[in-house]
């Protein structure tokens, strides 16, 4: 029994979809007898988001409002989440697996010696024992988590439920944070120039994942596939991040997020964060060795087996079928 | 300028995962083992760091069994001038705080000016952590790095948000990186400095050594792992299955059914 506290964050100047997220495993936990709900907002000239959330089921939101927050630091913010813990003694904190959830949370959990549960795709209460699921293993294995101290601190994937819809009685009250000496500061955000390929736009997208194997292949196997089918070529993070392809190539969270009418998925995986990228596509083929791998989970077409066998022999097929071959 | 990157030994990639008879961890035995990807990333950027400013040392800490010796002489042999194995069946068993709490313990001693992690492990996932230590050192942090310039008495780091947004960031010295995957190119260990590398020290540490006997390990953990399984299937793929040409086959009529051929 105690108090949930979620720490909220702004995008777009409104509560981030995330955030509501929490505010609906907060409310379902504290349904089940784990305590009531209190969320934290963090900002600049935020007062009017803040009581927005108050009637979006945030219950009692703490606000931490002044020019200090106006962009994000994990110095400033872990501040105003330190007094928001010492104001309302949570027995939980919640917070999402976003660049902001990721970068402050473990510094919480060890300033405050908690539990420390990362990245839940669900979190249930077992008779008022607390049980977090999260994936393991870059998602080929999923975790049953129970932390045995308090505070637990905990962040969920973005998307793991439905954002909170409702409405609620709720109040704002403001939070004094002493900010101390601030060693790291933020500079500046910029968005990573793109060039030549734009995958969202394309029909069909034929990618690569590390089963391909070597820089060459991509030309030589891929490339035709695509080609042959009128469609771009993609790739995975490990194929970037190893300098075969560059960076405009990458789909999933980090690189874009793509829904063509096709999207050929050979030698790749299916890590989490490049499932998020392509998941949406209206139709999904996976050729890949390994038969568990979790890419054909999201896959309407898959086939275990040697991409080098299969690639180019479709390419071969699909020409014949155009007249081309 | 000393310059200490943790390094996790983790499953290899394409190890086989399966889960052990009690059901909570997987089965380690006859498994190979590597260095997290995450790590080999920061391992590069800490021996680049060194590099150009002409002078230095690099120490590499792990936590680990008799195993984990391998990865050490891997990362000596890439360039690193010092190792330090924490050896010690309690710490093999902390949680993440766990951890955090003996790196933190190793660094108090050796007084890094930067510490290097990678964003997170293969195997947990938890992206934990290097933060973690960072806290227990009061010294700032960052993650997801994807670039980083040294000033003086301070670093500027450049961190993936979402969708391809990088966001700068100055941190005062000391302080900790958590580098994101694809930051650099990482080199390969020459012959010549795998041979340098045998005559590197590796020094060992236990929990008692570090000053934490009893509050790491088993007892002291914050959080248990009570079971690990493959995900529950789902609807998943239709399989198509035959010989190459059947499946290539039943693949084209597919394409041509949505219209795309």
């Amino acid at each position: 029994m105690g108090t949930i506290l979620v720490i909220a964050e702004i995008q777009n100047g409104k509560i981030r979809e995330a955030s509501l997220e929490l505010v609906s495993f907060a409310r379902r936990l504290a349904g089940a007898g784990y305590g009531d709900v209190k969320s934290l907002v963090i900002g600049s000239g935020v007062q009017g988001i803040a009581e927005e959330l108050a009637k979006q089921g945030g219950g009692e939101v703490l606000l931490a409002d002044g020019p200090a927050f106006a962009n994000y630091s994990v110095g400033a913010f872990g501040q105003a989440i330190r007094a928001a813990v010492a104001a309302a003694r949570p027995s939980l904190l919640l917070l999402s697996n976003t660049p902001i959830g990721w970068d402050v949370a473990p510094r919480i959990a060890a300033g405050l010696d908690g539990a420390f549960v990362s990245d839940c795709f669900n979190l249930e209460s077992e008779g008022g024992k607390l049980v977090c699921h999260r994936r393991v293993f870059n998602g080929k294995l999923d975790a049953r988590v129970v932390p045995t101290a308090e505070p637990v601190i905990a962040t969920v994937q973005p998307g793991a439920t439905a954002a909170f819809n409702g409405t609620a009685e709720g109040k704002v009250t403001k939070l004094e944070v002493s900010l101390g000496e601030l060693k790291s500061k933020f500079v500046a955000t910029r968005i990573a120039e793109k060039k030549g390929v734009d995958l969202s736009k394309a029909e069909i997208i034929v990618s690569g994942g590390r089963g391909v194997g070597a820089p060459e292949k991509f030309p030589e196997v891929i490339q035709p596939l695509a080609d042959a089918l009128g469609g771009a070529m993609g790739a995975s993070r490990p194929v970037v991040d190893a300098g075969w392809l560059p960076h405009e190539y990458q789909v999933g969270s980090s690189g874009q997020v793509v829904t063509p009418k096709l999207y050929i998925a050979a030698g790749i995986s299916g890590a989490i964060q490049h499932l998020v990228g392509m998941k949406n596509s209206n139709y999904i083929i996976a050729i890949n060795k390994d038969a568990d791998a979790p890419i054909f989970e999201v896959a309407n077409l898959g086939v275990v087996g040697d991409l080098f066998e299969i690639v180019p022999a479709l390419t071969k097929a699909v020409k014949e079928a155009k007249g081309q071959a | 300028m000393k310059i200490m990157v943790c390094l996790k030994q983790v499953p290899h990639q394409d190890a086989r995962l399966d889960v052990r008879s009690d059901g909570t961890w997987i089965q380690e035995e006859n498994i190979k083992f590597e260095i997290n990807s995450y790590d080999t990333y920061a391992l590069e950027e800490a021996l680049r760091m060194k590099d150009a400013a002409g002078s230095g040392e690099v120490l590499v800490v792990s936590i680990g069994p008799d195993r984990v010796t391998q990865s050490l002489r891997t990362a000596l042999g890439m360039g690193a001038d010092r190792a330090v194995h924490v050896k010690d069946p309690e710490a093999d068993a902390a949680d993440a705080l766990g951890a955090a709490k003996l790196l933190a313990a190793v660094a108090k001693a050796e007084s890094p000016d930067v510490i290097f992690t990678g964003l997170m492990a293969d195997d947990g996932n938890a992206a934990a952590v290097g933060p973690m230590l960072a806290e227990l050192l009061g010294i700032p942090s960052t993650t997801s790095v994807m670039k980083v310039e040294k000033t003086n008495g301070s670093l500027t780091a450049e961190r993936e948000l979402e969708g391809g947004a990088l966001e700068v960031v100055e941190l005062q010295r000391p302080c900790l990186l958590a580098v994101q995957t694809g930051i650099n190119q990482v080199r390969y260990a020459s012959l010549k400095g795998i041979m340098a590398a045998k005559k590197k020290p590796i020094e060992t540490r236990t929990v008692a050594d570090l000053g934490l006997a009893g509050k790491v390990g088993t007892a002291a953990n914050k959080v248990k792992i009570e079971k690990i399984a493959p995900p529950p299937k789902g609807k998943g793929a239709e399989m198509v299955t035959g010989a190459t040409g059947d499946v290539v086959g039943r693949l084209v009529s597919k394409i041509k059914e949505l219209g795309l051929l």
